[in-house]
C-alpha cells in the first residue's frame, strides 16, 4: 500500500519532497527503493531477433597468477635434509640443480627439468646425502651395542660359534611382505667341529650322504619343507642332533659286515696282515710273544691299496717292505 | 576360372592344378605400428617426448612407466600388478579429466604404491587439492596400500610438446 502511495506520489514532481518525508515515518526502507525503480524504468528496447551486442561477454577465468619455483628463494645454507626428507618423485621446483634429461638431435640441448616426465620416472637418491646418512645413521646409534669382547677375529668366533645359519629376506614392491623363497634355511658345520670314534664318523657320512663335502670338510643341511623359516631352522637343527647320535648307535646287523661290505681296505682285518704277521714269526718258540707288523708298514699298505699303485706309493711300499724283512 | 577353361585345354589343366595347390597370398601382417605416429602432411602433430620415442628405445632413450619389482624374474604377482596398473592409470586421467599432459608413472615400493603426472594448471589449487585428497583415498582403499600422488604441474598444454611431426 505504501509503495503504491509513493509511486503516485512521483509522478507529481512538485511535491515529492514533501511526500517522500512524509513517509519516511512509517519506513526508513522507503527512499533507496524509490530510486531502484526510478532506475529500472529506461526505456526497454523490443528486440525480437539477438543482436551481437546484447551478448555479455563471456567472464575471463581468474587465474591465480603462477608462481615463480621455491628455488629461486632457497638458501644457499639451507638444510637440504629438511626439503628431501624421503624418497619422492623430481619436482624441479623443490630442486636447485639445473638438471637436464633426453636424447635429442645433434646439436640441441636436453629437455631441461620443467615438464620433464624423464626425471620423474628415474629413481633418485636425493633423500640419500651424505649428510643425511650421517644424520640418520647418529639418529639410530643410541641402539647399538657394543661388539663382544673375546670376538674380534674370524678364527675367534668360529670356534665358539661353529655353526652357519643361512635365510633370506626379500624385499618387493607388493601389498604383501612374505615370500615363499624366504623359508628356506640352511646351516653349515665343519665335520672336524663335532666328535666323533671311527664307527660314528663312518656312519654319520652314510647318513648325511651328498650333503658332506670332502674338499671343504663341511657338512650343509638345506630345509624347505615347513612352510616357515623359524620351522625349518628347527627342523634343520633337529636333523643334525639326530644324525648325529644315531651315528653313534651300533645296530646288531652291524656286526654282519663282510669284507665285500667295506668302503675301505683295512689293514687290522686282511689277509696281508696275516701274512705279514707269519713271515715275522717264522720259526719263532711256542709262547714267544708275538711280533706284529709295524704301523708304518700297516698305513704303506692301506694307502697302497685305497689311493692306487702309483710311484710313490710303490717306492714307499718298497721301501717298507725291505725295512720289515731287515734286507736294506 | 571357368572362362579359361573355354580357351585351350591345356591352360584349363593348369588352372585346376594351380587351384588344388591351395596357392594363397595375403598382405604383410607382422607391421610393428603400436607407440608409433605417423607424420602429418602440416607437420603440426605435437608429441611429447614420451610419444616421440618409439617403444624400442625404452631403456635407452626413455625409461619404464611402471616400476616395480613384479616383472624381475620369479616375482610374484607380476599379472597382478599389471591389471592393477592398467587401474591406476585408467582412474587417473578420468578423475583429473583433460589435465593429464603426460603418461602416468607408476612406482611401487614396499606396500607403497607412489603416482607421479604431468598435470595442467587448468583448475584452480582448491580443486587439484580436493582431487589430490579423493584419489589417494579412493585408490588406497581398493588397492588396500598407501597410495601418494607425486604431481607436477604446468602453465600450458604445449610446454610439454617436444616436437611436432
Amino acid at each position: 500500500m505504501s509503495s503504491a502511495l509513493t509511486r503516485l506520489w512521483e509522478r507529481l514532481p512538485l511535491k515529492k519532497q514533501t511526500a517522500q518525508s512524509g513517509i519516511r515515518v512509517f519506513s526508513n526502507q522507503e527512499p533507496q527503493q524509490n530510486q531502484e525503480v526510478e532506475d529500472d524504468e529506461e526505456f526497454r528496447v523490443l528486440s525480437l531477433r539477438t543482436v551481437k551486442q546484447q551478448f555479455q561477454r563471456r567472464q575471463q577465468v581468474r587465474r591465480d597468477p603462477i608462481t615463480p619455483p621455491r628455488t629461486n628463494r632457497m638458501a644457499v645454507d639451507q638444510d637440504w635434509t629438511a626439503v628431501w626428507p624421503g624418497p619422492r618423485s623430481f619436482h624441479p621446483a623443490s630442486v636447485p640443480l639445473p638438471l637436464r634429461q633426453g636424447f635429442t638431435e645433434r646439436g640441441a640441448a636436453a629437455p631441461s627439468k620443467f615438464a620433464n616426465a624423464e626425471l620423474m620416472k628415474i629413481p633418485n637418491f636425493l633423500h640419500l646425502t651424505p649428510p643425511a646418512i650421517r644424520q640418520q645413521c647418529e639418529a639410530i646409534k643410541k641402539f647399538c651395542t657394543p661388539w663382544p669382547k673375546g670376538l674380534e677375529t674370524e678364527a675367534k668366533w668360529q670356534r665358539h660359534f661353529p655353526l652357519e645359519v643361512i635365510t633370506t629376506d626379500y624385499c618387493q614392491s607388493l601389498p604383501t611382505i612374505r615370500n615363499p623363497e624366504a623359508r628356506r634355511v640352511t646351516i653349515s658345520l665343519k665335520l672336524s667341529d663335532l666328535k666323533f670314534d671311527a664307527h660314528a664318523r663312518d656312519k654319520f657320512l652314510r647318513l648325511v650322504g651328498d650333503r658332506y663335502d670332502k674338499d671343504t670338510d663341511i657338512v650343509t643341511f638345506v630345509t624347505d619343507r615347513c612352510p616357515q623359516k623359524k620351522q625349518n631352522y628347527d627342523y634343520a637343527l633337529y636333523l643334525l642332533t639326530v644324525c648325529y647320535h644315531e651315528s653313534f648307535v651300533t645296530e646288531p646287523w652291524e656286526a654282519t659286515k663282510s669284507e665285500a661290505d667295506m668302503e675301505v681296505y683295512l689293514f687290522e682285518r686282511n689277509q696281508s696282515k696275516l701274512s705279514a704277521e707269519r713271515i715275522l714269526n717264522w720259526n719263532a718258540k711256542e709262547g714267544a710273544p708275538k711280533v706284529a707288523p709295524s704301523k708304518s708298514f700297516a698305513v704303506c699298505v692301506e694307502q697302497l691299496i685305497n689311493e692306487g699303485e702309483n710311484e710313490y706309493n710303490l717306492g714307499k711300499y718298497k721301501e717298507e717292505v725291505k725295512k720289515m724283512l731287515s734286507i736294506a | 576360372m571357368n572362362f579359361l577353361k573355354k580357351l585351350v585345354p591345356q591352360v584349363a589343366t593348369e588352372v585346376q592344378q594351380l587351384s588344388r595347390s591351395g596357392f594363397h597370398t595375403s598382405s604383410v601382417c607382422c607391421r610393428v605400428q603400436s607407440g608409433r605416429y605417423r607424420i602429418t602432411t602440416k607437420r603440426n602433430r605435437p608429441l611429447t617426448y614420451e610419444m616421440a620415442n618409439p617403444p624400442h628405445f625404452i631403456g635407452h632413450r626413455k625409461s619404464w612407466n611402471s616400476w616395480n619389482t613384479s616383472t624381475m624374474k620369479d616375482a610374484l604377482r607380476p599379472s597382478q600388478t599389471a591389471i592393477e596398473d592398467v587401474f591406476i592409470r585408467k582412474f587417473v586421467t578420468g578423475t583429473w579429466h583433460a589435465l593429464v599432459c603426460s603418461e602416468i608413472i607408476i612406482k611401487r615400493q614396499h606396500n607403497t604404491i607412489r603416482i607421479a603426472a604431468l598435470i595442467r594448471q587448468a583448475i584452480t589449487p582448491r580443486k587439484m587439492y580436493f582431487l589430490i585428497g579423493y584419489t589417494e583415498e579412493l585408490l588406497s582403499y581398493w588397492m588396500q596400500c598407501p597410495v601418494t600422488l607425486e604431481l607436477q604441474t604446468v602453465g600450458d598444454k604445449k610446454d610439454v610438446v617436444f616436437k611436432y611431426i
